[in-house]
């Protein structure tokens, strides 16, 4: 059974001047242990993709798979439950919150699951060392530099055991240095075993990906 | 010099208030001129006693000092020796007030017997008009500072929109969001009121120091009780629970991906 599924999306914003086609029929499944990478250029699509993928966001028509499950079909209190449980989020700016510590960070979705506190506390501190960040992990965000704070980030978006990982420009914000770290983290996650959909510009991340899936005005190109 | 000393032992005995022995630096023993009126005739008399007058709100601002008189020293300074104006009645333990000017007034033709509670709440209208007054400002401070405690949650929301929008979307229930938002809101109102209290209670002490010193007197003028406290607090706590239960249901009910700038 497919991770997830896309079949025959489109997604419609009713802006001021008319309606914009984010959208266009995409139709995309991807298999477990899979390393896929959405490119494309601004305004392809490609983050509207993912945000359908994780349900964040809903389609206009056609309809998005979780582990056969039809998100549709799902209302909010579902949909919330399935992406603490399923699904697991990077994004461009990390999006910490500031007043918990990397440890805590990392902590916050095993506690909304009802993780008992010292295993969530346990395995949030693998996680962190997963990352390279275990001596790191007293500290808030803000003590931290933009590549450890997207590393706490994958060791949160890794902390509920999510069938798919969703990340948004995982690099986008970082120098070609770091970029290169994260790049290697998920080169390693991949190794492991977790299914990756990478949305990116970063042609060395794309570049690892086991496919990449090219987009242009809201279509799949290859 | 034993003339002096048998004169003076038949001169009147005066009991002088504190602030005006100090002012004109009388001790006991020493020889008074007493008037009723600048124009009236003086009468000698000897200070007997230097006494502190209990603290009274009423006569503190208008700077009269008292000088007792046995009675009928007194009406003899007045010219008016079969005259009384009032007079203070004790009673005994457990005899009720209201009842015995009841029959006084029932029995005694000429005077108009008062419970001194009566005259204390005749003498306080003017304080009660002060405490009203206050009330009003304090109600207008009240509502002036919830609208100012909402607009300052609704702002340090807004700025939380993004964070919000991201617990969203790793999976936190918006209950979860509400209440962390509601426990922060209680934490800032507890803080807020605890540093209030500190606020008031130094300014208080400032106060009390300023116009006790001014007006010589033990009077308290700035009182800030327990149950003052208690009340602020609660009112503190339950303004900023109404404004941050308004605040996270605004920002819990947006869609994520609205909180998120899309959609």
């Amino acid at each position: 059974m497919s991770v997830a599924v896309a079949a025959e999306v489109t997604r419609d914003y009713s802006m001021s001047g008319g309606v914009v086609h984010a959208l266009r029929g995409v139709s995309l499944a991807i298999e477990p242990g899979e390393y896929v990478a959405i490119a494309g250029p601004s305004g392809s699509g490609k983050s509207t993709l993912l945000q359908l993928l994780g349900g964040i966001d809903l389609p206009t028509s056609g309809h998005v798979e979780i582990l056969g499950t039809r998100l549709d079909s799902l209302g909010d209190r579902a949909l919330t439950r399935l992406r603490l449980l399923r699904l697991g989020f990077i994004f461009q700016r990390f999006h910490l919150l500031p007043v918990l510590t990397a440890l805590e960070n990392v902590e916050l979705p095993m506690a909304e699951a009802g993780v008992p506190r010292d295993e969530r506390r346990e395995r949030a501190r693998s996680l962190l060392d997963y990352v390279g960040l275990l001596d790191r992990a007293a500290h808030r965000p803000v003590q931290l530099s933009g590549g450890e704070m997207q590393r706490v980030a994958i060791a949160r978006a890794l902390a509920n055991r999510p069938a798919l990982i969703l990340a948004d420009e995982p690099t986008g914000e970082l120098d070609a240095a770091t970029g290169a770290g994260i790049l290697a983290l998920f080169r390693r996650l991949t190794a492991d075993g977790s299914t990756l959909v990478v949305v990116t510009h970063d042609e060395r991340l794309a570049a690892e990906a086991g496919r990449v899936v090219h987009m242009l005005d809201g279509r799949v190109r290859g | 010099m034993l003339l002096a000393l048998l004169i003076a032992a038949q001169l009147p005995r005066v009991a002088v208030e504190r602030r005006l022995a100090a002012e004109l630096t009388l001790r006991v023993g020493d020889t008074v001129a007493l008037a009723a009126t600048a124009e009236s005739r003086e009468t000698r008399a000897v200070v007997g006693a230097v006494f502190e007058p209990p603290p009274d709100p009423a006569a503190v601002l208008r700077r009269e000092y008292r000088v007792r008189l046995h009675l009928s020293d007194l009406a003899q300074l007045l010219g008016t020796p079969d005259r009384v104006d009032r007079f203070g009645v004790t009673l005994r333990p457990g005899v009720s007030p209201d009842t015995a000017a009841r029959r006084l007034n029932a029995l005694a033709f000429g005077f108009r017997a008062y419970p001194s509670t009566a005259i204390a709440a005749e003498s306080s209208r003017t304080f009660l008009v002060v405490s009203r007054f206050h009330r009003a400002i304090a109600v207008i401070s009240i509502v002036a500072s919830a609208v100012f405690l909402l607009c300052i949650m609704l702002l340090k929301v807004e700025e939380r929109r993004a964070d919000a929008a991201v617990m969203r979307f790793v999976g936190v229930r918006r209950r979860t969001i509400f209440g962390a938002l509601l426990l922060e809101a209680a934490l800032v109102a507890l803080a807020g009121s605890v540093l209030g209290t500190g606020i008031a209670l130094g300014a208080g002490a400032l106060t009390n120091l300023y116009y006790q010193r001014l007006f010589e007197t033990r009077l308290v003028f700035s009182l800030i009780t327990p149950s003052i406290v208690a009340f602020s607090v609660a009112l503190s706590l339950a303004l900023g629970l109404v404004a941050g239960a308004l605040a996270a249901a605004r920002l819990t009910r947006t869609r994520p991906m609205v909180l998120w700038g899309r959609g």
